[in-house]
């Protein structure tokens, strides 16, 4: 996998050479984990972009590399055997925004298709990063899912909560009040295709 | 300085809430907002997918008034006729060598056209050398005086230089649309090419640094920004 990223080239000129050395380092050890690396050069080339210290860029990419590694055995615990790298690394931005490891796992478990954990665990962490608690935000998703709502309900929930707390309602109050909902509203109709349900002849 | 817009005067500016539906208190920022932007309205625009609602809720409100009853009920059964599936049988009296003609027409300007088509908006490719399909972004930062706004994040390498945003004539207003492929990325807004600011609209993580980052999630099956 590592052989993919060209981390020298990648990073060359954006940061400094005592920092690509690591980095590289990093990277082939995360790779030989299974684990994706793009967001370490990521991490690296954005503190080069910021103008961090050497140093403070290292401490970054190896706290984002921990991240990775915890959101891999998180989805592996989970029940996926080998989990992509799409969803670690939803796991990792879920871990980054607040969420603990076992809620990580507690999310991937509950998902569903169509939506996978990926995109469920996406839905958490944004969810997170507008300020919901992180147990509210367990609470919030996992209801939606457990009550059998749409995939679009789902991918909703931070809309919903953004124009709720637009509202004056706290971040936490908005999912609750909303996990509440979910719990009770009447699960809509399967989708049908626009004219199905109409018959063509009298 | 950056002004950050109420989230739901930025779905006005989005077209997803008329001024009607803000509150009371937004009213007046929500028209400071649409008088800012007025010069972007000049841009071509895709019509909202719940443009029939919107519409159908204004013709409601206006079969309230009794001086426009009549007039809503007209515009109603316009909407209704316009609106309403009907069967359509088409009888046509062709010889044999025509349909061949007309298919081999058909062929060609399948051949022709779909060379030089662009790509829908849906498939949008991503940019920044990326062929994953992309789902279109718009970003706006509000930054009355600033010289040169642009954005850096995961999706252009971090590179402050990439991608800046246009000004909106003089108002202070700053955009750009980018086709972002499924997946989260972290960004923020560098203003006069020094600056970071994270964007106000959007939700927020710690970016390792001291500092925060703006994200934003593309998800789920057919891809949606979160």
């Amino acid at each position: 996998m590592s052989a993919q990223v060209d981390v020298p080239a990648r990073l060359a000129g954006r940061v400094p050479p005592e920092v690509v050395a690591v980095v590289r380092g990093v990277v082939d050890s995360a790779a030989a984990r299974g684990l994706p690396v793009e967001p370490l050069v990521q991490k690296a080339l954005e503190g080069g972009a910021k103008g961090v210290p050497a140093e403070r860029v290292i401490a970054a990419v190896r706290a984002l590399a921990g991240e990775l590694d915890a959101s891999a055995g998180a989805l592996r615990s989970a029940g996926l055997a080998a989990p992509d790298g799409d969803a670690i690394e939803a796991g990792a931005f879920a871990l980054t925004a607040g969420l603990q490891e076992g809620q990580v796992r507690e999310l991937a478990h509950a998902s569903r298709t169509p939506v996978g954990p990926a995109a469920t665990l996406r839905v958490a962490a944004t969810l997170a990063a507008l300020g919901v608690p992180a147990k509210e935000t367990v609470k919030l998703v996992r209801r939606t899912i457990e009550a059998g709502r749409a995939a679009i309900d789902l991918l909703d929930l931070p809309d919903r909560v953004e124009s709720e707390i637009a509202r004056g309602a706290t971040p936490a109050q908005a999912a609750a009040g909303l996990a509440r909902a979910a719990a009770h509203l009447p699960v809509g109709p399967p989708d049908v295709p626009p004219g199905r349900e109409r018959s063509r002849k009298p | 300085m950056t002004r950050e817009f109420h989230p739901l005067v930025k779905r006005l500016l989005d077209g997803e809430l008329t001024l009607g539906d803000l509150p009371l208190e937004l009213r007046r920022e929500g028209e400071e907002a649409l008088r800012l932007l007025a010069p972007l309205d000049r841009a071509p625009v895709t019509l909202s997918p719940a443009l029939d609602a919107r519409v159908m809720a204004t013709l409601r409100r206006r079969a309230g008034s009794p001086a426009t009853v009549r007039e809503s009920f007209r515009a109603r059964r316009v909407w209704r006729w316009i609106s309403a599936p009907r069967d359509v049988e088409i009888r046509l009296r062709v010889r044999p060598w025509a349909v061949g003609a007309l298919a081999a027409a058909a062929v060609l300007a399948t051949l022709v056209l779909g060379r030089s088509s662009a790509p829908p908006v849906g498939d949008a490719v991503a940019a920044f050398g990326s062929t994953r399909p992309g789902v279109l972004v718009r970003f706006v930062l509000y930054a009355p005086g600033a010289r040169r706004v642009a954005i850096a994040g995961t999706f252009n390498q971090w590179d402050r230089e990439a991608t800046p945003l246009a000004p909106a004539g003089r108002t202070g207003v700053w955009t750009t649309t980018l086709a972002l492929a499924p997946g989260q990325h972290q960004y923020a807004f560098v203003v006069d090419g020094a600056r970071w600011v994270p964007d106000p609209a959007a939700p927020a993580v710690d970016d390792g640094f001291g500092r925060r980052n703006s994200v934003v999630a593309i998800a789920g099956p057919g891809g949606r920004a979160l």
